[in-house]
């Protein structure tokens, strides 16, 4: 069936045709048994419709209610395009605070870097003045954080007492 | 935007916490520098003739194992306790004949000088972090060696 009687049937349906093609598709609907079919099922539609719609009543007539809801969605844009851009202020605090108190943890760190390194591992140099012989040798463990001099000077008796069982004294 | 920034006031916070501790503990630092100092007699005789020579502590007596000494025994001469200021000295005597002079350089590291018969015959500037041991040592009579051993205590 071709769009054209689809849509005619559709008018005639709602008594929306003139009179002469009111006749024709009369005919039609006595000759045609499918275009019964459409016609029939075209009217129990609308009655359908027809019932359902007569539950609904708006508390205002129709314009009304429909430009209301068209205020409320242009109300809703307008907010959404007046949404202020971000301040020079808030733009400098969002980012001043983290960078300050990553600068402070950096600041925090050297300075037990610092406190660390003067305690632990950063070592300087090491200088050794030996005035009456150079024959004195270092040995250093880290491990152990040791660091052993053997001095040949001065010689065993100088520092020490000699008596036996008295040594050292 | 509370959310965005409430990261951010974390770190703050931690950063803050950082702070105030690293303040507080450099403030509880004292100023002065606190030592212990051994005089070691190094034998292979299992006993001392002297009664008043007692064996080292066993900490020292392990961290003397580890280093490149031939001898058994280790008894304790003396041990002595002493603080410096910063950037001060102290002489510390050791036993009649020798002792030790200690001082902080730039709070950084320290000057150790040997001294014999009252005259500095040695000297060595070196860090000397809490915890670690400068030994000095040479020979001693009969083949025995003679320790004076320095530690940062504070």
């Amino acid at each position: 069936m071709k769009q054209e009687l689809q849509l005619k049937l559709q008018a005639y349906v709602d008594g929306e045709l003139p009179d002469h093609e009111a006749g024709e598709v009369s005919e039609l609907l006595a000759q045609d048994t499918e275009v019964r079919g459409l016609v029939s099922e075209l009217k129990n539609t609308r009655a359908a419709l027809a019932g359902f719609e007569a539950d609904i009543k708006l508390p205002e007539n129709r314009e009304f209610y429909w430009s209301k809801i068209e205020r409320e969605i242009q109300r809703f844009e307008k907010a959404e395009t007046a949404v202020s851009p971000v301040s020079i202020f808030a733009a400098w605090r969002r980012f001043l605070i983290p960078a300050s108190a990553i600068a402070a943890l950096v600041m925090g760190v050297l300075m037990v870097g610092r406190q660390v390194g003067h305690e632990g591992a950063h070592r300087g140099p090491e200088t050794e003045t030996t005035f009456a012989d150079s024959g004195a040798f270092t040995y250093r463990d880290y491990a152990s954080g040791m660091t052993l001099v053997w001095l040949s000077y001065p010689a065993e008796n100088d520092l020490l007492e000699t008596n036996p069982g008295n040594r050292l004294d | 935007m509370k959310d965005k920034f409430s990261g951010a006031f974390l770190l703050w916070r931690v950063a803050l916490l950082l702070l105030f501790a690293t303040f507080a503990g450099r403030c509880a630092q004292t100023n002065e520098l606190k030592f212990e100092s051994q005089l070691i007699w190094a034998t292979n005789d299992k006993q001392s003739p002297n009664p008043k020579h007692k064996d080292v502590e066993p900490e020292i007596r392990k961290k003397l194992d580890e280093l490149p000494l031939k001898w058994k025994s280790y008894f304790e001469v003396n041990r002595k306790q002493f603080s410096i200021a910063k950037g001060a000295a102290s002489k510390v005597a050791m036993s009649e004949k020798c002792g030790i002079d200690v001082k902080d350089v730039d709070g950084k590291k320290v000057e150790v000088a040997l001294i014999s018969k009252g005259e500095a015959v040695w000297t060595r500037t070196q860090p000397l972090p809490k915890g670690e041991i400068l030994i000095l040592s040479g020979n001693a009579p009969d083949k025995t060696a003679w320790l004076i051993t320095l530690k940062r205590i504070e």
